[in-house]
């Protein structure tokens, strides 16, 4: 009887006194961490990365790509010739972005679509990956001359590229990308056989400060005839409001369809190209 | 006679139980006023309890709920500064040392950036049955908490950050 009197005032006491901590875990955090910031920019090196424009948010992107470093000193080692690829993306809201881009020396402008349809978190809910779909339609210019020709279609002149991102950060320092690709092309380039070209992409940063990572990438081709896989790898680095990202790849190109399947430069050789791209961003609305 | 007592001790314990605020919603500003640039963000997801038995005060809230009016900016504040995959929360833990009518002064420990430092506050405390009603505005220096900005953004980024805090507790079961 003695005891169960005390148990009780025990019981009162400890319920009078409530120490800080346990202040603390009466707040009960419901929210959900997500994985933020898998890759610095929208690029691993060439390919799309789950990274998107914020929503309001529009980036400008200039890319460069300069000649093979073994062209020699008259080339001067390449950076004689250049290309560019402009480009605009705008982040519609937090899930859905639109770009469109111009590259010069494909005579091409593309447009593209990333929609996020999950990102990593943990916490409440907790989901291993963030994945994404990224679309995107070529438009590749022909000469006046070509159309004059009775086999041409209008129709001629686009490709599609359709990927799906599936991204992990592992830690800060880490993240890796899976990015499985299919091509169309709707008039073929002169040594492939099929219209569908089927592709896996994988890429992958590494953290060495917060402002600097560096990236690689390179494509696995399925079905396609006669061209290399592309090897990249960048490095980015973040100053105030830019990000500069820079190239060595056996590709000249910046869009997907021509740095997987239009490759055929070899780094065995040294025919690597240097490139680099500056990416500003304008918040447009709040 | 122990048993006659027991509802008695229990619906008395249940009253002790019940002096605590929460609030799951608090706003929590911040300023940095630099000579090139001002720079505000707010937290409105701010959780926080006080227990009026004993004058126990905590806070706490999750870096990444900050918003920033340019998005770049956000992405600076968690990757670069703040670093809030390696410290997602900030909490303070502390006791309201003075209340003279509304007037308050709270004193405990700040946790930022994985440094806790002790720090006193002036605020408002408005209190009755139902809700408790917070204001303050202090100081913090980045430095103390180990957050360092590089001298090309000096002077956007001030020095001295000015907190502002705002939090409505409801009574609670």
């Amino acid at each position: 009887m003695k005891f169960n009197l005390f148990f009780i005032i025990c019981m009162l006491y400890s319920n009078i006194g409530f120490s800080q901590d346990e202040l603390l875990s009466l707040i009960d955090d419901k929210s959900s961490e997500y994985s933020k910031y898998v890759f610095k920019g929208t690029k691993v090196v060439n390919s799309a990365s789950v990274e998107m424009p914020d929503a309001g948010v529009l980036q400008f992107m200039i890319q460069h790509r300069f000649g093979t470093l073994n062209s020699g000193f008259y080339n001067f080692y390449g950076l004689d010739n250049s290309q560019v690829r402009m480009s605009f993306d705008y982040g519609l809201n937090d899930r859905l972005s639109v770009g469109i881009g111009r590259s010069s020396s494909l005579k091409a402008i593309d447009s593209n679509v990333k929609y996020r349809l999950i990102r990593q978190s943990k916490g409440v809910q907790t989901f291993p990956l963030t994945i994404c779909v990224s679309s995107s339609i070529v438009f590749k210019q022909y000469l006046t001359s070509n159309s004059e020709n009775n086999n041409f279609l209008f129709s001629n002149q686009f490709s599609y590229s359709h990927q799906i991102l599936l991204a992990r950060k592992f830690n800060r320092q880490i993240s890796f990308q899976l990015s499985p690709t299919l091509i169309h092309y709707n008039l073929l380039p002169i040594d492939q056989l099929v219209h569908d070209l089927y592709s896996l992409g994988y890429g992958a940063r590494y953290k060495i400060s917060n402002r600097i990572s560096l990236n690689i990438e390179t494509f696995s081709q399925f079905n396609s005839e006669n061209n290399v896989n592309p090897l990249s790898f960048g490095i980015d680095i973040q100053t105030g409001g830019h990000v500069f990202q820079f190239h060595l790849s056996n590709s000249a190109f910046m869009i997907d369809r021509a740095f997987i399947h239009e490759t055929y430069d070899l780094w065995s050789e040294g025919s690597i190209y240097f490139g680099f791209n500056i990416s500003r961003v304008f918040t447009l609305k709040d | 006679m122990i048993r006659n007592l027991l509802p008695l001790l229990l619906l008395c314990s249940i009253n002790c139980f019940s002096q605590k605020y929460i609030s799951n919603d608090g706003e929590i500003t911040f300023f940095s006023y630099a000579p090139i640039e001002d720079i505000k963000a707010v937290n409105k997801k701010v959780s926080a309890v006080y227990n009026s038995a004993d004058d126990n005060i905590v806070f706490q809230l999750n870096i990444n709920d900050f918003n920033f009016r340019k998005k770049l900016m956000q992405t600076h504040f968690n990757e670069n500064y703040l670093e809030s995959d390696l410290y997602p929360q900030s909490t303070f833990i502390g006791k309201v040392i003075v209340l003279e009518g509304d007037k308050a002064k709270v004193k405990g420990m700040l946790t930022i950036h994985g440094v806790t430092k002790e720090i006193e506050a002036d605020g408002t405390l408005l209190k009755n049955n139902e809700s408790v009603k917070i204001l303050s505005e202090f100081k913090v220096k980045l430095e103390d908490y180990n957050i360092s900005i590089p001298t090309i953004v000096m002077y956007k980024i001030a020095e001295e950050i000015l907190i502002n805090i705002e939090i409505a507790l409801n009574y609670s079961q």
